[in-house]
């Protein structure tokens, strides 16, 4: 079992690797020109897989390209939709008050040809469940995630399989700020690898209370003693300098209310 | 030499004529398929498909229209005695056609309303189906068995028409009995966990679990759960199925229908007695069979 997962990966004709992240199994093979990719989740073994094949109810999905070769880039991505964070325990933020905190959330794994970067596939580490940010009429679709909502991240023990966002809020109105949950849009953040652990760029938003749109900044300032050499990834989308959007949930009150 | 001389039959004017009316055809009508085709992806781009299929019918045909007068104009024939025998022609057409002009009427309501959109899933009555376009006179739908379905405007206009997909997610009400003896605390519990692993189910809107009522056999509940429009479907296939294996690993009873008949008061148990055929008698019945 190979642990060391991030970079390139080259695969002998015939040989097969074997990672395992998260609650992920992955096997990786190079055969007849073609790269060979099966993976699954440690919920759906009944018992531990074996590193020199999958299960047999887990089949291999073939990949044909012109480059011909086993060389292979794995890489960590934020998830391929934002995330709905739910905070473990209720946290209020006093009115002009600043605040940061850290949320760790599950990676995904970027499988790619290493000459060209062309994308073979994206599979979560943890299968996050789904969930709907907004109105029974208009919305988006999210992952559902919790978080503790840290204020520090010094005696946290390590998980390579989650990443560590900075995020950081100012209350701007002059009521309270309810951190119970929030949409975090991370398909604007990059990824960077410090001292073996995966971080986020900074996320800043400014809560301007009731119903008003938040302020969402994607600051990109990374935290103290971390480089822009240790860039791991690019964010999904362009950043924007900042974004105006619905950040913090309204419940489905009417719904309940109704009881229909 | 002369024999190919075509103004020998045809005066040089007509030749002329069919010149003009030929011309006039090549240019507008490859101009007409042109327009129609940027009339319709432009506007499905920028508002919905059925846009775009409209927007290019009243293109299309009121070029050909417009194509008609100009060659009738060519060959020299007056509109005015047409409009003049159309005015009567229509007023007969008029009383023929009462129905097509209820359904061009409707047709217009449905395109200023947009209850649905082409691609829309729609339910008309017993028909459910996707929405493939809205005309003049009717709406095609194509049902889920691929079944071609026409519906005139004026029923649509005049029936309760049920679109199932204009709202991004769905609710799924399943109907759980169970018996009377069972913990209701915890077979709620049970159908909440199953919510939280199926696949297509939303953790938001959370999932519910309503006590219906005290049903004749059973326990009646109503689980809730939502799922994204297009997931729907798998949702209720998947999450009943769940909740059948689960209820079975956990020994919890889905009740069938049963009655308990009492005799007397107060639910004495009703009498029975045991009779036994004398020997005779048996062996003369056992005979007759």
């Amino acid at each position: 079992m190979d642990q060391q997962i991030w970079g390139d990966v080259s695969i002998e004709d015939g040989a097969v690797r074997y990672f395992t992240l998260g609650n992920l199994h992955l096997w990786l093979k190079y055969h007849n020109k073609e790269v060979w990719i099966a993976h699954g989740y440690s919920d759906n073994f009944e018992k531990k897989p074996k590193a020199d094949a999958p299960p047999k109810n887990h089949d291999w999905s073939r990949w044909a390209h012109k480059l011909g070769s086993g060389s292979l880039k794995i890489l960590p991505v934020f998830p391929d939709m934002p995330l709905m964070v739910h905070s473990e325990y209720e946290l209020k933020v006093s009115p002009q008050t600043h605040i940061q905190i850290f949320t760790r959330i599950p990676v995904w794994v970027r499988i790619c040809l290493s000459k060209n970067n062309y994308v073979l596939v994206e599979l979560p580490t943890i299968k996050l469940s789904r969930t709907w940010f907004g109105s029974p009429v208009e919305g988006e679709l999210c992952y559902h995630a919790t978080t503790k909502a840290r204020r520090d991240l010094a005696r946290v023990e390590q998980k390579p399989y989650l990443v560590s966002c900075p995020i950081s809020i100012t209350n701007k109105s002059e009521g309270e700020l309810n951190f119970e949950r929030f949409c975090f849009r991370v398909e604007r953040l990059s990824m960077f690898e410090h001292a073996s652990d995966l971080w986020a760029d900074e996320t800043e938003i400014l809560y301007q209370g009731g119903d008003s749109h938040s302020e969402v900044i994607m600051t990109g300032k990374l935290p103290k003693g971390m480089s822009r050499k240790n860039l791991l990834t690019q964010p999904r989308k362009k950043i924007k300098v900042s974004l105006a959007t619905r950040t913090f949930k309204r419940f489905f009150r009417d719904l309940n209310l109704l009881g229909h | 030499m002369e024999l190919l001389n075509i103004y020998n039959y045809f005066s040089e004017e007509t030749v002329h004529q069919v010149l003009r009316i030929a011309l006039i055809i090549a240019i507008t009508v490859p101009g007409l398929f042109l327009l129609r085709g940027w009339a319709r992806s432009f506007f499905t781009k920028k508002y919905a498909p059925h846009y775009g299929m409209l927007a290019g019918k009243v293109i299309f045909y009121s070029g050909i229209i417009i194509m008609i007068v100009t060659v009738m104009g060519q060959l020299g024939i007056s509109l005015a005695p047409l409009l003049a025998g159309a005015g009567i022609v229509g007023i007969a057409l008029g009383f023929a056609s009462q129905t097509s002009v209820s359904n061009i009427i409707s047709g217009l309501f449905l395109i200023a309303e947009q209850p649905f959109k082409v691609d829309d899933i729609i339910t008309v009555g017993t028909t459910t189906g996707f929405v493939m376009s809205i005309d003049v006179l009717s709406v095609k739908l194509r049902t889920f068995d691929n079944k071609f379905v026409r519906i005139p405007n004026e029923t649509i206009i005049k029936t309760e028409v049920i679109n199932l997909t204009r709202f991004p997610i769905r609710r799924f009400s399943a109907k759980i009995s169970v018996a009377y003896k069972e913990n209701v605390e915890k077979v709620r519990s049970l159908l909440l966990e199953v919510a939280e692993k199926n696949e297509y189910s939303l953790s938001e809107p959370e999932p519910q679990v309503i006590f219906e009522m005290f049903g004749s056999s059973s326990i009646d509940l109503d689980f809730r759960i939502w799922a994204p429009v297009d997931d729907w479907l798998l949702l209720k296939d998947t999450i009943q199925e769940e909740v059948k294996s689960r209820f079975n690993k956990e020994g919890i009873e889905i009740p069938f229908p049963h009655v308990s008949l009492y005799a007397g008061s107060e639910s004495k148990p009703i009498p029975v007695q045991m009779t036994q055929l004398e020997p005779e008698a048996r062996s003369e019945k056992e005979g007759k069979a």
